[in-house]
């Protein structure tokens, strides 16, 4: 993907990122946590032009669940209000065991794509989030067996090395399809350069998507744009819609950076057109 | 063995819950989901070995449980956003 597409005026996939898995309603009161208001949140960010829903379970009283149930509970309400908005499931879980980190793959249906983390991050003062190549691998076969599309989640240049390594161990389907993260700590530096770099390092073929942390969102996710790329936002990824005002909702987020594609000329995918450019 | 510094409260720090949520007794504010797996030990977990809020606190001599430090950060609420997993 390249300024060509952007050129081109190839349609660009919005993902939202409801809920996540690390903040809640403490940091934003806004925020989704129980599975009806992820599926209220998921059809409305669906009306403003996502694509695709990318999801994380909570426990009622918002901490992590990575249970089967709590995904098919979720899955059921997204369901019920936006049938046609792919759902992408989280597989991230630091502290977690191997075993837990694969039950969100296990729904009926399984969800059509899910994240696959390619490396270890540091969190806080004293954790890491490992994310063995043997879980990796691991995941991903998993993924396979059920018909699942990976999302690789780049958090660092090194990530992207280990996503080469990936497919020279694993047979993916393409396009190979790529989150490009930007923000603090073990993350690339939230810096354009930094992205044009990692663009310009893709497996052959690959399609990439933006995701910017915080303030970082909106900018990187515009130049993912000129950059022929797609684009994720939510209030996982960054709780303001401004410096010191909190986001009302994930549709806020996902109508902005619409209104900032149609303003540059990429049309967003609809569902189906997002099926088709990740090949689900 | 969860922290000892660690409740569940519907109120405190400013703000209201419906359903009671995991709130620090030493930064005086709600924890973030992650964190409060760390103060309930879960999985791998251990909140003396993991959380820099009860090991700084215990260094300052605070291990009679639950007082404030003013040296604190409030570190339980609002997204770090360090490294959040996807």
């Amino acid at each position: 993907m390249t300024y060509d597409e952007f050129l081109a005026g190839d349609p660009v996939v919005v993902t939202a990122a409801l809920t996540g898995g690390v903040h809640g309603k403490e940091a934003n009161p806004n925020l989704p946590e129980t599975p009806e208001e992820i599926g209220r949140a998921a059809a409305a960010a669906a009306a403003a032009g996502a694509a695709v829903v990318h999801v994380h379970a909570r426990k009622p009283n918002g901490e992590r669940s990575f249970a089967t149930e709590r995904f098919q509970a979720i899955d059921d309400e997204i369901r019920a209000r936006a049938d046609d908005v792919v759902i992408q499931h989280s597989t991230g879980g630091t502290g977690a065991p191997d075993d837990v980190r694969h039950q969100p793959l296990r729904t009926d249906p399984p969800p059509e794509m899910a994240s696959l983390d390619m490396g270890p991050l540091n969190r806080y003062r004293h954790l890491t989030s490992e994310n063995t190549r043997a879980l990796v691998d691991s995941l991903y076969d998993e993924m396979r067996e059920r018909g699942v599309k990976p999302e690789l989640e780049v958090f660092n240049d090194g990530h992207l090395n280990e996503a080469h390594q990936f497919l020279d161990r694993r047979d993916v389907d393409a396009p190979v399809y790529a989150t490009l993260i930007f923000g603090p700590g073990t993350l690339t530096r939230p810096r354009p350069r930094n992205l044009l770099n990692l663009v310009s390092n893709l497996p052959a073929g690959a399609q990439f998507n933006t995701l910017g942390f915080g303030r970082h969102q909106l900018p990187l996710a515009t130049l993912g744009l000129l950059l022929g790329g797609h684009v994720r936002v939510g209030l996982e990824d960054n709780v303001y819609y401004e410096r010191g005002e909190l986001a009302t909702s994930n549709a806020q987020l996902v109508e902005r950076i619409v209104r900032v594609a149609d303003e540059l000329g990429r049309p967003v995918a609809t569902p189906a057109q997002a099926r088709e450019i990740l090949g689900l | 063995m969860t922290c000892p510094h660690l409740e569940y409260r519907t109120d405190g720090d400013g703000q209201s819950f419906d359903t009671a949520r995991a709130y620090c007794g030493v930064t005086e504010s709600f924890v973030q989901p992650m964190r409060a797996d760390v103060c309930n030990d879960r999985y791998d977990f251990n909140h003396a070995a993991h959380c820099e809020v009860f090991l700084e606190h215990e260094a300052a001599g605070g291990g009679d449980g639950g007082t404030n430090t003013e040296t604190q950060e409030k570190r339980g609420s609002g997204p770090d956003r360090e490294g959040e997993e996807s």
